[in-house]
């Protein structure tokens, strides 16, 4: 073994870890990355777990719009009405988190470091079901958190595959599944996925038909619509108005869209009185 | 066998004598911080010397390519995992190679029942600003040579000296910029790696023989393999290959 080897690995007593897969060397240092809290006073500590959402992608003309309203709940309260629920993973990748914040942001930055660990410790680029797959551990590690009923995620994920744009969405124990047109997720999704659903069916024009300007004002209307009859989806207050977080994944560029055009279109196509 | 002083410091005379005469005729990596980021730069035979390290910076090593895997694998571990438990701010090639790695060389320099690591690194980490990116080399023995605006990887003292100097003189101010470093970082790896005779120069470097020259820049084509890296300030998540263009070695 090269001494160089020999000495920086000494005193682990771990299994070598798979190669590039960022998972095995933060198990190497830390406890857990998903400890199971199955005890009553886990229980207890997380009874105000963070959860609520409503989460949506869909395909248009020019790639995949993806957008997510900005409230956290914790049972009746609100805890927050600026979370970004729709991160940006290695520039080529989205993932639109619903359920246990904690957990899915934690997900998010550890995928986000897988990848490119992968990339640069591999020197090549992981193959999109690869990236699947590493999410899909991550959401299998996290069972215990999830049958507890504190810290479930099911998760969009929605990344480029050459020159097209796929969204998967996920289940709480790791299966994905292609959603071929549209997908949705969390708390305030049913309403969203029917109008989607009808849209596409019966709409004047079916979503993947959709200009850039038709889709963002659907997604937006769709999330008022969402917030309507769901309370942990949030929104937009009159008096300090956040914004939902709109972004658009393309075969050529990741961008989200400004606070300033998502504005305009509130005052004028989303908030209009009769 | 190593139980009387002398004996262990012979060894290690013996040791650093071997690693220098692996390390003799080792191309070197030139690093140089410019207005749009850091460029390293070199040519290889078989292996890539220059890497992504983790954002913002790059390592490049010579020598050994095996050793070369062995340290870029923990420094990578290690910068990824201090970049997930804290921030990605904390990851800084001063820790990574004061604590991550200089240590360690010396150790496995200075142990003398096993085989020694023939390696020379180099730590390029680019900053908002030139004045405050940062080029830090680690050699076998666990020295650290620190540098700002420009650096060689080389095999010892002596030619890095040689060959920072001439680099030095050649980049006409600091900082350059991408398109006038780059030709200057090609042509001084040319002459690094040609000797003077071979490139039709006389005694002064005056060219008394062309053919000699395109002779040169046509077998270093097809001997190596130009390897060339913009650490760039603007978008420091990634880096940037860089094509070399033959014309600087006309």
């Amino acid at each position: 073994m090269n001494p160089f080897d020999r000495l920086y690995m000494s005193g682990g007593g771990l299994p070598a870890p798979r190669p590039g897969y960022l998972p095995d060397l933060l198990r190497g240092y830390l406890p857990e990355p998903f400890p199971s809290l199955n005890s009553e006073s886990g229980r207890a500590a997380l009874s105000g777990a963070v959860h609520g959402t409503t989460i949506l992608a869909f395909h248009f003309s020019e790639g995949v719009l993806v957008a997510g309203d900005r409230r956290a709940t914790a049972s009746n309260r609100i805890m927050s009405n600026r979370v970004d629920k729709i991160l940006e993973i290695d520039s080529s990748a989205l993932l639109a988190i619903s359920g246990s914040p904690a957990m899915a942001l934690e997900m998010g930055r550890i995928l986000d470091h897988s990848l490119k660990f992968y990339r640069r410790s591999q020197l090549a680029e992981i193959s999109l079901e690869g990236k699947l797959r590493i999410l899909a551990q991550l959401l299998k590690d996290n069972l215990p958190m999830a049958v507890e009923g504190i810290g479930a995620v099911a998760p969009l994920f929605i990344a480029r595959d050459g020159d097209a744009v796929r969204i998967y969405f996920y289940d709480i124990l790791g299966a994905h599944f292609e959603g071929v047109e549209f997908s949705v997720g969390g708390s305030g999704s049913p309403e969203v996925q029917g109008i989607l659903r009808f849209l596409d069916r019966w709409g004047d024009k079916n979503l993947r038909s959709l200009t850039r300007e038709e889709a963002l004002l659907l997604s937006l209307r769709l999330l008022e619509t969402a917030s309507y009859f769901d309370s942990a989806t949030g929104g937009v207050g009159g008096q300090d108005p956040v914004y939902p977080v709109v972004r658009i994944l393309t075969p050529q560029a990741l961008e989200t869209v400004s606070d300033e055009q998502i504005s305009a279109l509130y005052r004028s196509e989303v908030m209009r009185v009769r | 066998m190593f139980d009387e002083p002398y004996r262990w410091i012979d060894a290690i005379h013996q040791r650093r004598e071997y690693i220098s005469a692996q390390l003799d005729r080792v191309t070197p990596v030139l690093a140089v911080s410019i207005v749009e980021g850091i460029i390293l730069a070199t040519f290889h035979r078989q292996t890539p010397k220059i890497f992504e390290l983790y954002d913002r910076m790059a390592l490049a090593g010579v020598g050994h390519p095996a050793d070369l895997e062995s340290v870029r694998g923990h420094l990578l571990s290690m910068a990824h995992v201090e970049g997930f438990q804290r921030s990605p701010s904390d990851v800084t090639v001063e820790r990574l190679a004061l604590f991550g790695l200089a240590p360690r060389l010396k150790g496995a320099f200075e142990d003398i029942a096993v085989p020694p690591v023939i390696l020379n690194v180099l730590l390029a980490e680019v900053a908002t600003a030139p004045s405050q990116d940062l080029l830090i080399q680690v050699s076998y023995d666990g020295n650290i040579f620190r540098s700002a605006s420009h650096a060689v990887l080389g095999a010892d003292d002596e030619s890095r000296e040689k060959t920072v100097q001439l680099l030095g003189e050649r980049l006409a101010s600091h900082p350059a910029t991408l398109s006038t470093a780059l030709p200057v970082m090609g042509r001084v790896l040319f002459e690094t790696i040609y000797s003077p005779e071979e490139l039709g120069q006389d005694e002064s470097g005056n060219l008394v023989d062309g053919t000699k020259t395109a002779e040169c820049a046509k077998k270093l084509f097809s001997e190596r393999v130009w390897e060339g890296v913009l650490l760039d300030r603007r978008d420091p998540g990634r880096v940037r290959r860089i094509p070399a263009d033959p014309g600087w070695f006309r």
